[in-house]
């Protein structure tokens, strides 16, 4: 899970790699301009080609890692950027998926129950983590099927799924354009914008 | 509009908040409170630099081809930092740890009355060490580069300078390390495996700045 929900990974291989070339070419430029500074203080005159050549080469590394440098911030940025929309998401899923809890009255223990359930936890293991028998787990579960109208751990799991993935532009507009429709469980919180505690820690 | 009219509707929203919270928390990945702050750049310059510093100390002789390149590659790195805090990320810049005596003091001071806050750049008295660090480098390295020159060479105190900021630097590395230890206890945040990381895990409920 925690894999799949990285997909800055390649990147940062990426930013690390950059970070290395950028640390080469400059030590690689810094030693050109010391031996230009060198064969000038020795020579004094700049008018020879050797001379000449070797500054440009030097210019040229210069701007070539100041270059890469900018490149690596904007693909930081890229990253940093991704991760914030990554959590904001998060956010925004826990936020929706509790709306619907308290639209459909769950009790805390339920609550719970639902969470485990959409994690992918059985109810044998719930019963473990919540220290119940395993046949109050299924009276919950039974309770949490018909509060929400759906009819199996399936469908149940699967309700989320299609809510989360009908809308393909902002979530805003998403609750609009289903409240046209008349969706019956759609809950009046996904109107507003959900306050986020991740987007604050972040910047 | 017509959904928020609802009667319970501004309970629902204050209480799905810490709801929300542990919700995330209790996803196992990482988190909201695992934040990016060193980028690989700042993190090769860091332990280059500290290489540089343990070789041409520790381990090259003095006075020899070795020693020198070495040191010019320490100022190198010193030098692409400083660039880097000019036009780096956010955490990287100068901006995020300005040399303030004052903010290291009132730091120093809140420390003292059991202040549990995390910095994500480095903490005043941390960036106060950081420019102490890199103008010690500069400074060895010129009073060496000083000596291999015609004009300078075996005039005493340039050679005595550079001893004697050689053992300030040990001495600041020393404190340098002490102060990421006691940091690291101070605010549970460990330091040393965010620079190998490049991310510090926030303790639950800790203060951020």
């Amino acid at each position: 899970m925690s894999q799949s929900l990285r997909p800055t990974r390649t990147r940062e291989r990426r930013a690390t790699v950059l970070a290395g070339l950028i640390l080469l070419q400059a030590l690689c430029a810094l030693f050109f301009i010391g031996d230009v500074i060198e064969d000038f203080r020795i020579d004094g005159q700049f008018d020879n080609p050797h001379l000449i050549l070797e500054s440009v080469a030097a210019a040229t590394l210069i701007a070539g890692v100041i270059f890469l440098m900018v490149e690596l911030r904007s693909l930081l940025l890229r990253m940093s950027e991704m991760q914030l929309g990554l959590d904001i998401a998060r956010g925004h899923v826990a936020e929706i998926i509790d709306a619907f809890f308290a639209e459909w009255g769950l009790t805390d223990a339920e609550r719970d129950v639902a969470i485990m359930m959409l994690k992918g936890v059985d109810n044998d293991t719930i019963a473990r983590i919540r220290k119940t028998a395993s046949g109050t787990v299924r009276a919950q579960a039974t309770r949490i099927y018909s509060k929400s109208a759906t009819d199996g751990r399936a469908q149940f799991i699967s309700f989320f799924m299609e809510e989360l993935m009908s809308g393909d532009i902002a979530p805003e507009e998403t609750a609009e354009e289903k409240s046209d429709q008349g969706s019956a469980a759609l809950p009046e919180k996904k109107t507003q914008a959900p306050k986020q505690s991740s987007t604050k820690e972040l910047t | 509009m017509a959904f928020t009219s609802k009667p319970n509707s501004g309970r629902t929203g204050a209480r799905s908040i810490p709801r929300a919270r542990k919700l995330i928390s209790a996803s196992g990945t990482t988190s909201a409170r695992d934040i990016q702050v060193w980028d690989p750049l700042v993190r090769l310059i860091h332990w280059s630099l500290a290489l540089t510093i343990l070789l041409n100390g520790a381990v090259v002789e003095e006075e020899s081809q070795v020693h020198e390149w070495i040191g010019y590659i320490a100022l190198g790195l010193v030098a692409i930092r400083l660039v880097w805090a000019l036009i780096g990320p956010k955490h990287a810049r100068f901006a995020a740890f300005p040399p303030s005596p004052g903010r290291a003091v009132r730091h120093l001071r809140d420390l003292l009355a059991g202040d549990r806050r995390v910095h994500l750049s480095h903490n005043p008295l941390g960036a106060l060490m950081v420019y102490n660090l890199w103008i010690s480098v500069i400074l060895i390295g010129i009073t060496g580069y000083m000596m291999t020159t015609i004009t300078f060479f075996g005039i005493d105190w340039v050679e005595e300078a550079h001893e004697v900021v050689f053992g300030w630097l040990l001495f600041s590395v020393a404190l340098h390390v002490a102060g990421v230890a006691v940091d690291s206890w101070r605010s549970g945040v460990n330091l040393v495996r965010s620079m190998v990381s490049g991310r510090k895990t926030i303790p639950q409920g800790r203060e951020v700045e």
